[in-house]
């Protein structure tokens, strides 16, 4: 049973191209500059206006950096269903947004898939999510 | 538990008035002890999709107007509307500081809104940025000297079953959430017509008039819908708490609370 209402929200969430935005995407993040990372989550800020979440990323040379992802607002997520305790530390995740405009290594959150495949989150902001 | 006979036959000629009026027996609306709809509840507005059936999720999504709907510009009017980004987030996208999203942009926001009415007066809570709107249904009339502001100053009436809001006295501001070439702005002339009314029990349509006389040659209109949560409650969004990158900076110091470790 909790299976199944885990897997319903995560079809609802994937289905969506729900945006969350307290702001316009395009004043803040890149729609040319897609990102996408495997990582993982190293620290969650389950907070308005967007919850944050951080992604250790480490590339060939084991060299490790740290990308922060901007979410939607917790009321919005827990109202559908999602909790903080979705995302959760220690979590490996794959993030697909949109790099920040001023080039750091933050990004709107996009889509979230987890290990196990399963696909939570929709757009952060605005209706612009990696296809 | 008394019920008057006044409120019972107001009741009943309510029920009646809905069933003439459609041609066909109407679910009954909720209604208050006045006879009026009574809106009172938590709705996801404007700034969700409706969707309906199994999988509805009323879907979070920023509502913006379409330009289908515009009436022609005046002489200049397009200039005024549609503002071409500048690079000063404060221009472009306000909220992006927090500022307020003022009204009717309010309305189009992905977030809950809670109604609370009253005799005489009907009380619109938004979850976003916690604003809301006191609109009186007494009869009055806008006061002579308005102050502009974010939210306007409304006055509300019923035309039968339809509450109908009208709000004057709000600053230029953004419009919608249209930013992109371009940043969409309604003049200090603004003047907005709500009609909202209900479809059955649960939903209610909602209409917006936008008449803007330093843009627009007319006035011109878009519908949306409304749907009740009768399970939904507000939630705190503080705007301020955590906010950052906006104007794409994402620095540090944009925010209340450093993202460092």
């Amino acid at each position: 049973m909790k299976k199944l209402a885990i897997l319903a929200a995560g079809a609802l969430l994937a289905s969506s191209v729900a945006l969350f935005a307290h702001h316009a995407f395009s004043a803040e993040y890149d729609a040319t500059k897609p990102v996408k990372v495997t990582g993982t989550v190293k620290k969650v800020e389950w907070s308005n206006p967007h919850i944050w979440f951080y992604v250790d990323v480490k590339d060939e040379s084991g060299k490790v950096t740290t990308w922060g992802f901007s979410g939607g607002p917790p009321g919005m997520l827990m109202r559908r269903g999602i909790t903080r305790e979705v995302l959760k530390v220690g979590d490996v995740v794959k993030v697909e947004g949109f790099r920040a405009k001023d080039g750091s290594n933050n990004a709107s959150g996009g889509n979230v898939t987890f290990a196990n495949g399963r696909k939570v989150f929709a757009g952060a902001a605005e209706d612009v999510v990696p296809q | 538990m008394k019920i008057s006979a006044s409120v019972f036959s107001l009741f009943a000629v309510g029920l009646m008035t809905a069933t003439l009026a459609s041609g066909q027996t109407r679910q009954t609306i909720p209604r208050t002890a006045d006879g009026k709809p009574d809106f009172t509840g938590v709705w996801a507005g404007p700034g969700f999709t409706h969707r309906v059936g199994p999988g509805d999720t009323d879907t979070p999504r920023v509502s913006n107007f379409d330009p289908k709907n515009f009436a022609p510009f005046k002489p200049g009017g397009e200039a005024l509307f549609m503002q071409k980004e500048t690079g000063d987030v404060l221009h472009d996208d306000p909220t992006a500081k927090c500022l307020p999203d003022g009204f009717p942009r309010e309305v189009l926001a992905p977030y809950a809104t809670q109604i609370l009415q009253y005799p005489g007066v009907v009380i619109f809570l938004y979850e976003y940025m916690h604003f809301f709107r006191v609109v009186p249904t007494d009869g009055r009339p806008h006061p002579k000297d308005v102050e502009l502001n974010f939210m306007g100053d409304s006055v509300g009436h019923w035309e039968g079953d339809t509450l109908v809001v009208d709000t004057i006295g709000l600053r230029e501001w953004t419009l919608d959430a249209t930013t992109n070439p371009a940043t969409r702005y309604h003049s200090d002339a603004l003047h907005v017509i709500e009609r909202i009314q209900y479809t059955d029990p649960m939903t209610a349509s909602y209409r917006i008039t936008i008449d803007d006389p330093k843009i627009f040659t007319a006035p011109w209109s878009q519908d949306f819908g409304m749907k009740l949560h009768p399970t939904w409650k507000l939630y705190e969004q503080v705007c301020e708490e955590n906010n950052r990158c906006e104007g794409g900076k994402c620095a540090d110091s944009d925010a209340q609370k450093s993202s460092k470790e």
